[in-house]
């Protein structure tokens, strides 16, 4: 493992039944970079997200992130270790409003023990900065106060990024953030994960391919469930297998 | 919103005060204990999402617990409501815990499993509990601080306890939802596979919720006890739990002022109409499949929407929601 690698997984499998869903994944993402996953719908793409997050047991292999082991850990330790995903199906809180649901994963990274839940939840400044400063960057600063379930579909996947982003992730995992989006609204979401390029290390599921070739630096191209091709998004764009799996297939 | 919420505290106490006028001291008094009980299920209900249907064994435990200690101690009232408060939060966290271990229905019917078997051993065990018949002759100890002592033996007076207690309560409650638990809890309730996934512990969060919610039950339990002189068996049976999920739903969950409401709603019927007509529980029954199908939000709901016809207008959002922002800022999010 080189030393500027963020997360390595080693041999992931997940079988679900008879149905091997991930087949040995060995992924290496490094610091700094947007690594993509793509894929044919029911590759194991979600799937591999959910081995990595702690969603899903793997059947076989490990995950280790920052050089710590982090198979089987809980989902909810993972935000607290510096990992953080956004779902391919908008998974927010639908009663909340656009301001708390931003407010409860910021605030979750800063726990400050039972004694800190003397004070109202308003007093707490600093998540409050954080808060306003994640909304502020998506583009949702004007609809803080509006219910998450009464926004747009755009907007709530924009929301879906920012809770993810509202943990302060060391590793960002993106799950079809344009998934379902009008020809506008995946401009805009599209601009929204470039602007994220640089400031989080980001392991991102992305279905369009000429939005993944633009802005990655590598990418996996997995296939029933294993990875078939892996490179800079020129080499990938070469490769036959590549093209008969995925390109060819959709032709 | 700062002003809006200390003129609600205002009108609350002022209900507190003239609710003794209205109806009898006594029920008065019931009104105030059971808006506590209500008040603790609707944390664990109405803001972390899960019904418990055995709210009585807390309720009842405590209960037990004071008369035993008055009847044998003759414990002092504060001493007395302490450690009620105590036992019910220490079964909640030992209950609690196996029950959290599951969701939805199979949560219910464990909150209700335990409720069923502590029913059985106070109606079993008689040496302690008086079985059946209750467990009588629990005096009702002065109001005691240092060299200040007040007798409680008149009801009214003795609602004058119950209705500071109550509103102690209520702030504590209140505090508590407007920490950043009561944000917490929301998550939860709302989506607790999101919320595990930014980081909460959800198991622990829950436990956390129905310890509290044992707590406060647990006092209204010891409350309840020196009401009439005795423990009857009924303050931990089956019937107990029903009658708080009841109030919770009837006056509105989710918000601070339903289960008082509902509790009101619930004893003023059964005082006033259980007199001129015995098969009153039918009225609840009605209320309740009225409320279930079209008013959600129970008595508050109600209150609202009178509250905005009488104002004139189209419906107006509740103070307590998010303020929906008309869709002009939409135009903003995009080029
Ligand atoms: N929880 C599950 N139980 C059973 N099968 C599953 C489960 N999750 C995913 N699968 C199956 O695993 C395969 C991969 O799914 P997924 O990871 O969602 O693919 P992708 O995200 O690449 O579209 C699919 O065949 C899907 O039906
Ligand atoms: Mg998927």
């Amino acid at each position: 493992m080189s030393a500027d690698t963020i997360l390595r997984t080693d041999g992931l499998t997940c079988d679900f039944g008879a149905l091997r869903a991930v087949n040995h994944v060995s992924l290496d993402v490094k610091g700094g970079t947007l690594h993509s996953v793509i894929g044919p719908n029911g590759s194991g793409k979600t799937t591999l997200f959910n081995l990595i997050c702690g969603e899903v047991r793997p059947s076989a292999g490990r995950v280790y992130f920052e050089g710590r082991e982090v198979t089987g850990r809980a989902p909810h330790d993972l935000p607290h270790l510096g990992l953080a995903r956004c779902f391919q199906r908008t998974n927010v809180f639908p009663k909340l409003s656009v301001y708390e649901n931003v407010w409860a994963a910021v605030f979750a990274r800063r726990t400050p023990g039972v004694l800190g839940c003397v004070r109202r939840a308003g007093e707490f400044s600093d998540v409050d900065a954080d808060a306003r400063r994640v909304l502020a960057d998506v583009g949702l600063a004007a609809r803080s106060e509006a219910r998450a379930e009464t926004l747009s579909h755009g907007q709530q996947r924009a929301l879906e990024v920012a809770v993810a982003l509202a943990s302060s992730p060391r590793l960002l995992l993106l799950d079809e953030p344009t998934q379902g989006l009008a020809p506008e609204a995946t401009v805009q979401m599209t601009k929204l994960v470039q602007s994220l390029v640089g400031r989080y290390t980001i392991l991102l599921i992305e279905h369009k391919m000429r939005i993944v070739m633009s802005i990655s630096d590598r990418i996996s191209v997995m296939a029933f469930g294993e990875v078939i091709a892996e490179g800079t998004p020129d080499e990938v764009r070469d490769n036959r297998d590549v093209q008969r799996a995925y390109l060819g297939a959709r032709r | 919103m700062r002003r809006v919420a200390l003129i609600r505290f205002v009108l609350l106490v002022a209900a507190i005060v003239v609710l003794p006028f209205c109806v009898r001291p006594v029920v008065a008094s019931e009104i105030c204990i059971f808006a506590i009980a209500a008040m603790a299920l609707n944390l664990i209900f109405g803001y972390t999402g899960m019904l418990s249907f055995g709210q009585a064994t807390f309720f009842g435990l405590a209960a037990y617990t004071a008369g035993l200690m008055m009847i044998h101690w003759h414990a002092p009232l504060l001493a007395v409501l302490a450690a009620g408060t105590l036992v019910g939060g220490v079964a909640a966290a030992l209950i609690g815990y196996v029950c959290i271990q599951r969701v939805g229905t199979y949560f219910i019917m464990l909150t209700f499993g335990f409720n069923q078997m502590l029913y059985f051993i106070a109606y079993k065990w008689t040496a302690v509990t008086g079985g059946d018949d209750g467990l009588p002759g629990i005096p009702r100890p002065p109001f005691a601080v240092g060299p200040l002592s007040i007798s409680l033996d008149s009801s009214l007076r003795y609602y004058g306890f119950v209705a500071v207690s109550f509103l102690l309560a209520f702030y504590a409650m209140k505090r508590i939802v407007d920490s950043p638990l009561g944000v917490i809890f929301r998550a939860i309730r709302e989506n607790p596979g999101r919320a595990a996934a930014v980081g909460y512990d959800v198991k622990r969060y829950k436990w956390l919720a129905f310890t509290i919610a044992g707590a406060f039950t647990g006092g209204a339990g010891v409350l309840y006890s020196m009401m009439f002189g005795i423990v009857p068996l009924e303050s931990i049976s089956w019937i107990i739990s029903g009658d708080i999920v009841f109030m919770v739903l009837i006056g509105g969950i989710g918000n601070l002022y339903g289960p008082l409401l509902g509790a009101a709603a619930f004893k003023w019927l059964s005082e006033a109409i259980s007199v001129v007509w015995e098969r009153w529980p039918l009225i609840l029954g009605v209320a309740l499949v009225l409320v279930v199908l079209f008013l959600r939000g129970g008595l508050v709901e109600a209150f609202t929407r009178v509250r905005d016809i009488v104002a004139g207008g189209g419906p107006r959002p509740e103070p307590d929601e998010p303020v929906s922002v008309p869709d002009a800022a939409e135009s903003q999010a995009r080029p």
